[in-house]
């Protein structure tokens, strides 16, 4: 490892602020890019346009972030690289799939990262790591040199210790500028059901943190909460399986098993329910505007239960974390975490969704709670000995 | 010969015609997915407004 969390894969020291670390599913010239697998190993020459973005506005790119293999699972346990650990507490997991991400910016080892959110690897690692991540809306940071787990709904977004961080990496590597949108006198919509499915201490955490918000708070429902977990579904499973290719073909056995399975589920759909899904989304986009199109935010727990043991993952762990994570990935909506609070010791996450293309509305709420709460600025490691953390630099087994 | 082992085998057959060789544990697993999504599946074609483009 090359540090006590095995965030990174591939480390670099450099001069110059802010350090950024980077999914290892983005291209960064010079860097190798595995995706935490045994079957990718390229050398880019060029970076991603995002990367290439922070660089030229003097960000310095130390690294390359580990990551759930493919980043296509809910956890950060390649069986290649092996898993990253929560620095709240390293027997436990920092979620996924950019738990590098989460892990690093939460024990100070960079300022700030990159991460993708196909449905839910910004959102799960920034909750369990208590730390601020913001999924984007869809289109708005371009994806080239990113390898992709499903076209139709991946994004690339920051993780960082603040809201406002985010907002200014967010600001740098958008295709567009952010709208300034107001941040208070709010019409804030409360997703009664996520609050009630979740563990209640980490309920009764995201319940505090309502008081906070600046606006005008009502209870709602997701319509087709449970048709949008199986249409993201039938979207996400052919599209990941069509863009591994060849190598179902050539390198199954190199897969680990969660990725081989479901890689093999997405060749046997029928192309049928692949339309269906395209059909369905539409249908799920317009009910949602119809019934949801007035509410500047939703608010929910990021994830209904803070990060479990890396020994006692539940064999339902990720279909658990679905109705948190589908719909915001299927409709396209910006979404910010934000820490909220701890039980025994262990980060709970607050999200706040916007609507399409609004990411500053969300962005802003949780800058506003984070002037009022000081639960972003709490580390699990002291800061003036967090660069310590990079241990030895040896080569990681898993590297090819 | 039990159901589970015939659907097993005619997967390994489709998964052949392309080209691709999994276990039969793997096989098994994508079996129980289908399981649970072909229903819902059905669910939302008979809900899905007919006039919805992709």
């Amino acid at each position: 490892m090359i540090d006590e969390f095995n965030a990174f894969l591939y480390f670099e020291p450099k001069e110059g602020e802010p350090t950024v670390g980077v999914k290892d599913v983005i291209d960064v010239a010079g860097m190798p890019t595995t995706a935490a697998s045994k079957i990718l190993h390229r050398v880019p020459e060029r970076d991603a346009t995002c990367v290439a973005r922070l660089r030229e506005a003097g960000a310095a790119i130390v690294g390359k972030l580990n990551t759930h293999e493919f980043a296509y699972g809910a956890l950060t346990n390649s069986p290649h690289f092996g898993p990253a650990m929560n620095p709240w507490n390293p027997e436990h997991t920092t979620g996924g799939s950019s738990g590098g991400s989460g892990a690093a910016v939460a024990a100070g080892l960079v300022d700030a990262a990159l991460g993708t959110d196909t449905a839910g690897s910004v959102r799960i690692p920034a909750a369990y790591c208590g730390v601020t991540g913001h999924r984007p809306s869809a289109g708005l940071v371009p994806r080239d040199g990113v390898f992709p787990t499903s076209w139709s709904l991946d994004t690339v977004g920051p993780l960082a210790r603040s809201a406002a961080e985010c907002r200014r990496i967010l600001d740098l590597i958008a295709d567009r500028p952010l709208p300034e949108e107001p941040g208070r006198g709010l019409r804030i919509g409360v997703v009664t059901s996520l609050f009630e499915r979740a563990d209640p201490e980490v309920a009764g955490a995201c319940e505090a943190a309502l008081r906070e918000l600046p606006g005008r708070l009502e209870q709602v429902e997701i319509p087709l909460h449970e048709e949008i977990e199986t249409i993201t579904q039938l979207l996400m499973l052919p599209e990941a399986t069509a863009a591994h290719g060849e190598w179902l073909r050539t390198r199954l056995a190199d897969y680990g098993p969660d990725v081989r399975a479901r890689l093999l589920a997405g060749l046997f759909l029928p192309s049928t329910a692949y339309v269906t899904g395209l059909r369905a989304r539409r249908w799920a986009r317009q009910e949602f505007e119809r019934e949801l199109g007035d509410y500047d935010l939703l608010v929910s727990p990021a994830m209904p239960t803070t990060a479990p043991r890396l020994d006692a993952i539940a064999p339902d762990f990720r279909l658990q974390l679905i109705p948190y994570n589908s719909p915001a990935a299927l409709l396209g909506l910006p979404v910010t975490a934000v820490p909220c609070g701890f039980v025994e010791g262990l980060p709970v996450g607050l999200a706040l969704w916007g609507r399409h293309g609004e990411d500053g509305i969300p962005l802003r709420a949780a800058e506003n709670y984070q002037q009022a709460t000081d639960w972003h600025v709490r580390t699990p490691v002291d800061p003036a000995n967090a660069r310590k953390l990079y241990t030895t630099r040896h080569i990681h087994p898993g590297r090819g | 010969m039990p159901p589970e082992s015939n659907s097993v085998e005619r997967l390994r057959e489709i998964a052949a015609l392309q080209g691709v060789s999994p276990a039969d544990k793997d096989l098994e697993g994508v079996l129980d997915f289908l399981t649970r999504i072909l229903p819902a599946l059905e669910a939302i074609e008979l809900q899905l407004p007919p006039e919805t483009p992709p």
